[in-house]
């Protein structure tokens, strides 16, 4: 009886703990938007959801960690800046580790959507 | 790399980010509140609610958002030892055993280990030690194989240039000689080394330079190199002291190197031990020297790649051509039987001489270790019993989700933390009885003593210890909590003291309990061996009593070349001494009991064929055998009548009468012995007692006494003397002793002036060492196991408290409840003490060699440590076994 509480609560974390995009692609949105412009973070998910037409919802627990995953690599730096409506708020800039990555992570990306692609062809 | 850097600034950044984060989301938060007011025309305080709802737990956000800046194996760990440092705080009577026990453990086998690595293993400090060797030679001969250390210089003449697998062959020989005219003339420790002797042990000095090779440098030939020690006390750090004569000997010789502060060499004697450090190197060519005394150490040094085999094989070719080796030049004329193949020898510098202190070290190393076991065999349990208390903690962090992963890390982290703790208390232990102990070491027993220190090998060792003992402390445990069902049992019994769920548990432990038992055992009986050994040693019958007093003097060969001139010291001298106030008798002997020097050699009975045994054959002085206190068996003591002109006469000691004039002592006066086959016939004229003339833990030796003023053809060992004075006034005497000497010989130094009590008690110091060490690592071990038992039994208890309860609510009696633990205790105790006497009695066989008088299963030492060991068992199970019965049966059953 204990024991099938157990499993089945640890399987309901794992499914749930998994991203809904491809693992990996949050961090190349993110960098792909930066490289537009400077942004803070609700800005971010925005500019995602809004050029996704709403498919792809960006998620505060994952923005956020996502953030400063990149931060402690060194890809992005954050600054308080005034945004648009005169408010104190943390924006984000690409730094040139920030931009080569994106690269390699649109390439591996394209890589890895054309595979997929190449599998959901076949016939 | 950036990132690992970065990640360390952030740990003193925490708070700041942790506000920038604050702030982030409380941004986010209106953005979105304001975003969802706009689109859904919510109130502003219902949009904001809403907003807080989309984004979640901020508290989980901001862990998460923290977590890409930590470490999280370094993270968990800090936690899992700050949770193991407050659970030890928490149970300082536990924390207190185990870092007790573990520190002694670690702490004797660091100290062993340091003098066992400093004498056995730490590189010499010479260039490439490794490739030095000693070279001797050995012969299969009727009284079975003999080797011979030294060599003749003809022989290392003939040897030197044709050894192809060395690349330089030295040689040395030991002499004491003295140094006048600097202050109070010293006797200083020498070598007289061929010119290559620093070439070959790589070594160049600090000062001035090595001596000259090459047969160019006949003007080096007398020259000498001085250690730094000799160079700062005896020679006051003269800077300009190469280039000076100094007097050694009676001779100048030229001053032309210093050697390095940390430059040693002790020159090893096999068999015997190590002579102290040397001071002074003397040239020598041994030039026009072709007799046939050997009396050199050679010293190679094999060419890279040679093997000591191919070594051995070349020299052993070399050494059986006698176009290059004369036959008699390998040993002392008559030692070596011609026409017999002789063997070469080859033996690396550090192992030479060295078996004896080996074996010890080896004997002492596994007997820590033993005591190593014992702790950690402790600790683990005591651990186990923790856990079994620790049920409910357990059970609860797995039921929320803690895996057996994280709980085995736990339990690790938590025998680690004790390890470290307890490694670096034994290392503090370990320095502190270093300091305490090396001081007593005789002074033979261990060479290379400067290279007994806590470095960072030793360290290395200590950690590699504190890994073990890791392992035996948390993997036990670790592997009962990881066993399949133990989670589920855990949570089924959260806060139970229950009695059959915890049976494996126990059973292991008593297991433990019992080893413990047995390795103790193996201990004790080897200390037991020892003590009774000892006692056998010092209880044999050492003759006199009372204060004798010796003073030792060598007389300079350069002074003394015949023997009329020491006749003539050594009377004069004992005629002035006589008279000296507070002499009772005096004599002199040229080798004094328990001293350095003996020789023996065959002698030879008038109308019998050749004896068997070799005897001692010491000089000595009219009254030596009064003045001594060896009781005389038959006949008379020498006497000032026995002159050089007098008939030639001898004594012996019992154990020749016995052996060759079986009719009693009597039997033997009037019989004729000589010292060599062609010597001069001796009358015995009396019988003495046997003494141990080279130790008390050496065999009785066979002697033959001859009148020092008689003797003519040994007279080169005459030159040795030592007089012997019985007194109450023993400090007295030896000043006007010295005094005498400095006005006969006034550039005679003194060499050692000693009481025969503390000669003898040097001549037990080593093995009063030996049986010191083993009893201090025996009784370690007792108090581990006592503790052990203790622990397991008091464990027991607290666990059955409700089966005694029950049992005594039955009607059980006090006694039947003290019965039934202490039963139990005995079995265990027992189990423990037949499997140590079993392995003790294949164990003790490797102190064979250090036993005196007693075997290797000595049923007193068996029998007395085994009951002792029973005893004290018992005595730590009986306080528990006591708290049994008065637990109230009522309180125990009302408890559930």
């Amino acid at each position: 009886m204990v024991s099938l509480c157990k499993e089945r609560l640890m399987k309901e974390a794992k499914t749930k703990s998994k991203n809904e995009l491809l693992p990996g692609t949050l961090e190349m949105l993110i960098l792909k938007t930066l490289s537009i412009e400077s942004m803070h973070g609700y800005g971010i998910a925005q500019h995602i959801q809004m050029l996704s037409a709403d498919v792809l919802t960006i998620e505060e627990g994952s923005l956020y960690p996502a953030l400063q995953r990149m931060l402690v690599k060194g890809w992005v730096l954050a600054e308080w800046k005034i945004s648009a409506n005169n408010r104190r708020a943390r924006f984000y800039r690409l730094t040139t580790a920030g931009k080569k990555q994106l690269g390699v992570e649109e390439s591996r990306f394209s890589q890895m959507f054309g595979a997929i692609m190449r599998v959901m062809k076949t016939t | 790399m950036g990132s690992v850097l970065r990640r360390l600034l952030f740990l003193f950044q925490r708070n700041r980010l942790d506000r920038d984060l604050e702030e982030e989301l409380r941004f986010h938060e209106e953005m979105k509140a304001h975003a969802l007011a706009d689109a859904d025309g919510m109130s502003g305080d219902e949009a904001r609610a809403a907003a807080r709802r989309r984004i979640g737990n901020p508290l989980r956000l901001r862990e998460q958002s923290h977590e890409p800046w930590t470490f999280p194996t370094v993270e968990t760990f800090m936690r899992d030892m700050r949770h193991a440092l407050r659970l030890m705080r928490r149970d300082p009577a536990f924390t207190f055993t185990a870092l007790a026990t573990l520190a002694l453990g670690i702490g004797l086998n660091t100290a062993i280990f340091s003098v066992a690595y400093g004498v056995l293993w730490r590189p010499l400090p010479y260039s490439n030690p490794d490739q030095l060797v000693m070279i001797s030679s050995a012969q299969q001969t009727e009284k079975g194989p003999r080797t011979f250390s030294t060599w003749a210089p003809v022989s290392y003449e003939g040897l030197r240039p044709r050894v192809a697998a060395l690349e330089d062959l030295a040689a040395y020989n030991s002499i004491d000689v003295p140094l006048t005219g600097r202050g109070e003339p010293v006797q200083l420790h020498a070598l007289e080394v061929s010119p290559n002797f620093f070439v070959t042990l790589g070594v160049e000095p600090v000062r001035g330079r090595p001596f000259l090779t090459g047969a160019a440098a006949p003007d080096d030939d007398r020259s000498a190199i001085v250690s730094d020690r000799l160079w700062r006390m005896s020679l006051k750090a003269d800077p300009a002291i190469v280039g000076q004569s100094i007097t050694i000997d009676g001779l100048p010789r030229t001053v032309v190197g210093v050697l390095p502060p940390d430059f040693s060499f002790r020159p090893v004697l096999p068999r015997l031990g190590a002579l102290p450090e040397t001071d002074l190197f003397l040239l020598n060519r041994w030039p026009g020297d072709t007799g046939r005394n050997a009396f050199l150490f050679l010293l190679g040094r094999m060419k890279p790649g040679v093997t000591q085999e191919r070594a051995e094989a070349e020299l052993t070719a070399l050494v059986n051509d006698s176009s290059i080796v004369h036959a008699g030049g390998l040993a002392t004329e008559g030692a070596l039987a011609p026409n017999v193949r002789t063997l070469a020898r080859v033996v690396g510098l550090q192992e030479y001489g060295t078996e004896s202190v080996r074996t010890l070290l080896l004997i002492l190393l596994g007997a820590v270790s033993f005591v190593l076991l014992i702790a950690s065999v402790n600790v683990a349990n005591l651990q186990m019993a923790r856990l079994s208390a620790r049920r409910g903690e357990l059970s609860v962090r797995m039921a929320l989700g803690a895996g057996r992963r994280r709980i085995v890390h736990q339990l690790l982290t938590e025998a680690i933390v004790l390890s470290l703790l307890g490694a670096s208390l034994g290392v503090m232990l370990a320095r502190i009885a270093i300091e305490i102990t090396l001081p007593l070491v005789p002074q033979f027993a261990l060479p290379r003593l400067g290279g007994i220190v806590i470095d960072a090998r030793v360290m290395a060792f200590c950690l590699g210890l504190s890994v073990v003992s890791t392992l035996l402390i948390g993997l036990v445990p670790a592997l009962r909590v990881s066993g399949a069902a133990f989670g589920e049992d855990l949570a089924l019994h959260v806060g139970e003291a229950h009695t059959t769920a915890d049976r494996r548990g126990e059973r292991l432990r008593t297991l433990l309990v019992a080893a413990q038992f047995a390795l103790t055992l193996v201990l004790l009986i080897g200390a037991g061996l020892l003590i009774h050994s000892f006692v056998r040693l010092t209880s044999v019958s050492r003759g006199p009593d009372g204060v004798v007093q010796t003073v030792r003097v060598t007389l300079p060969e350069r002074l003394y070349d015949e023997p009329e001139r020491i006749h003539e010291f050594a009377r004069g001298m004992l005629d002035h001494i006589q008279y000296l106030p507070g002499v009772k008798s005096a004599s002199l002997i040229n080798s004094a009991p328990f001293g350095m020097m003996f020789i023996r050699d065959d002698f030879y009975i008038e109308g019998q064929p050749k004896p068997k045994i070799d005897a001692g054959r010491p000089k000595i002085g009219p009254g030596y055998f009064n003045t001594m206190g060896i009781p005389l068996l038959a006949g008379r003591e020498f006497t000032a009548r026995d002159t050089a002109e007098a008939p030639k006469v001898a004594i012996v000691s019992e154990r020749i009468a016995r052996e060759y004039f079986p009719g009693g002592p009597g039997e033997a006066l009037g019989r004729r012995v000589r010292l060599s086959d062609r010597g001069e016939w001796l009358t015995v004229v009396g019988v003495v007692a046997d003494i141990r003339q080279k130790g008390l833990d050496q065999e009785v030796q066979p002697m033959l006494y001859v009148p020092f003023q008689q003797e003519r053809v040994e007279f080169f060992v005459l030159r040795f003397v030592s007089f012997v004075v019985r007194t109450d006034t023993p400090a007295s005497v030896v000043e006007g002793i010295r005094a005498e000497i400095r006005r006969v010989a006034p550039n005679l130094p003194i060499e050692s002036t000693v009481t025969m009590d503390e000669a003898v008690a040097a001549s037990v110091a080593p093995p009063r060492f030996r049986m010191f060490l083993l009893v201090l690592f025996a009784i370690t071990a007792t108090l581990i196991a006592t503790c052990g038992i203790y622990g397991l039994m008091a464990y027991s208890v607290t666990q059955r408290r409700r089966e005694i309860g029950v049992r005594m609510a039955l009607g059980a009696e006090r006694r039947d409840v003290l019965q039934l633990v202490l039963t139990r205790a005995l079995r265990i105790v027992l189990a423990g003490l037949i499997v140590g006497l079993a392995g003790a009695a294949g164990v003790t066989r490797v102190l064979q060699t250090f036993l005196f008088g007693v075997t290797p299963t000595d049923p007193i030492a068996f029998t007395m440590v085994t009951l002792l060991l029973m005893a004290v068992g018992l005595m730590a199970a009986w306080l528990p076994a006591r708290r049994a019965t008065r637990i109230d049966p009522c309180a125990a059953l009302r408890a559930e």
